[in-house]
């Protein structure tokens, strides 16, 4: 065998037997230490995931969204609006939404309910594929359920269920469909239903919607219909396809509470771990170094002892942490993180994500954790090994 | 046994369990499309601009379309007290509207 390489491999023997000696103490780094990077890299996985869900998932989102404002505030948007558009060049569809919120006092959870004209819209022909069931139809007040809305109201078989208008009475409403599982992460909460149910319930006038689709001839116009858009029709706020996406794209970053909670117990712990290993050897530690060099072990080879002992326990400690993670994240859906991405939600949408694991992502997690433990803990020993080993063993 | 060799078994394990979990992950990948076809179908049918993932807040159920400084806007001095705004990040200069 190489001569080099049969010296690496009796200073790894040394080590790893150097590590046995100190098992508890170095196991209890190991585990620290991959509890740190587990952390972090659960943090880092899901929130990758998330945004590559969110970018995969609302590819298809409207271009361009009108809404209308009042005192800071969105508000009901005239169907007059339309019209205008109209005379707008590039301009190829223009889609009326009615949407808002209804909390159940009953359970406490809150349903989107979201109603659009199919044939006004994008691949509304094909609508009836997203869904079990059939589509709502005009004038009979028949909704179709996401996943999370029919357990929440637990119907147990039953068709009908009514909800409650703004003037307390109730608007009755028939079950017609469900949406499919694999639509879960957009329609968990959704009641979609016809825009003439949707008024009633919410008591929006004929005349008014809750905002506007519009849909350009040439997509990379989108950006300058927006403008003239804005410039047709003052208060009125416009979101655009690349806004949504972008906003998906920084919304889940590190700024982000949790994320700087996770990133700085991370570094606090790696600061006080550091720290311990910086203040110097222990006496023991010094005396094996002196020990070692009185034999004839080079300064070199102390610290190449030092590397590899840093490297197998920081090492093992970012495979364990990182292989955790991923599991936690892609096995177990996060369940950790859960409570603070859902908070007070009483649904809960199957968090089934699209893996988004980057080699550049496991690279920073080796390089915030693995590298400066390195250092760390090479450069005391570099200072204990630079001392004549007489007067260390004094 | 050898300590090293120990080592080696034990990276090795890791290996092969890393490696079962990233091609795991690209089976996942592969098959994405076709899971989520009906998912694009209901974006695109319904005019869908977020993921539903936290209901509890507008403003973190419908983070593109609502307003970025809702936490703060419910009624004055609110402060913002729902669990999920500290795991969102505020969407900010991204959302800066079109103008004329």
């Amino acid at each position: 065998m190489n001569r080099a390489l049969e010296k690496q491999l009796n200073l790894l023997d040394y080590t790893l037997a150097s590590l046995r000696r100190r098992k508890l103490k170095n196991l209890g780094i190991m585990i620290v230490f991959a509890a740190v990077i587990f952390l972090v890299a659960s943090f880092q996985f899901l929130t990758a995931s998330l945004t590559a869900t969110a970018q995969d998932l609302l590819a298809e989102a409207p271009e361009i969204v009108v809404q209308k404002m009042s005192a800071g505030r969105q508000e009901a948007l005239p169907l007059s609006y339309l019209a205008k558009l109209e005379g707008l060049y590039g301009i190829r569809t223009v889609a009326p939404r009615i949407w808002g919120y209804y909390f159940s006092e009953t359970s406490g959870a809150n349903f989107t309910i979201l109603a659009v004209d199919p044939a006004l819209m994008p691949k509304g022909d094909r609508l009836f594929q997203a869904l079990e069931g059939k589509l709502p139809g005009v004038g009979q007040g028949e909704v179709v359920l996401g996943s999370g809305v029919a357990a929440d109201l637990n119907l147990a078989g039953r068709r009908s269920f009514s909800l409650f208008r703004p003037d307390l009475t109730l608007k009755p409403l028939t079950v017609v469909g469900n949406f499919k599982a694999d639509t879960d992460l957009l329609t968990s909460d959704l009641i979609f239903t016809t825009p003439d149910a949707a008024r009633d319930l919410f008591a929006i006038p004929e005349d008014h919607c809750t905002d506007l689709c519009v849909y350009v001839a040439n997509p990379r116009e989108i950006g300058t219909i927006a403008k003239k858009i804005a410039a047709l029709l003052p208060a009125t706020r416009i979101v655009t396809r690349p806004q949504i996406s972008q906003t998906y794209r920084v919304v889940f970053g590190w700024r982000s509470g949790f994320a700087s909670i996770c990133l700085l117990t991370a570094l606090a712990a790696f600061i006080i771990l550091a720290w311990d290993k910086a203040s110097g050897l222990s006496a023991e530690e010094k005396r094996e170094i002196a020990i070692l060099k009185v034999l004839g072990w080079q300064t070199g080879d102390v610290l190449l002892l030092r590397c590899w002992e840093s490297l197998t326990v920081a090492g093992l400690a970012w495979l364990l942490g990182c292989t955790a993670a991923y599991i936690h994240v892609f096995w177990l859906d996060g369940e950790l993180f859960k409570p603070v991405l859902l908070g007070w939600s009483v649904i809960h949408p199957q968090l089934k994500l699209l893996p988004a694991v980057a080699a550049p992502d496991l690279l920073l997690i080796f390089t915030m954790s693995v590298v400066p433990y390195l250092a760390a803990t090479v450069i005391p020993a570099w200072r204990a090994a630079i001392i004549p080993p007489d007067a260390a063993i004094r | 046994m050898r300590p090293a060799l120990v080592l080696a078994l034990c990276l090795l394990t890791f290996g092969v369990l890393d490696g079962a979990l990233l091609w795991q992950s690209g089976q996942r990948r592969a098959s994405w499309p076709v899971r989520m076809g009906s998912a694009a179908i209901a974006t695109a049918a319904m005019g869908l601009t977020d993921l539903c993932l936290a209901t509890e807040a507008r403003y973190t159920r419908h983070p593109a379309v609502s307003d970025s400084l809702a936490p703060f806007m419910d009624h004055p001095g609110s402060l913002e007290h729902f669990p999920t705004g500290s795991f969102w990040a505020w969407p900010g200069e991204n959302q800066k509207e079109p103008t004329p």
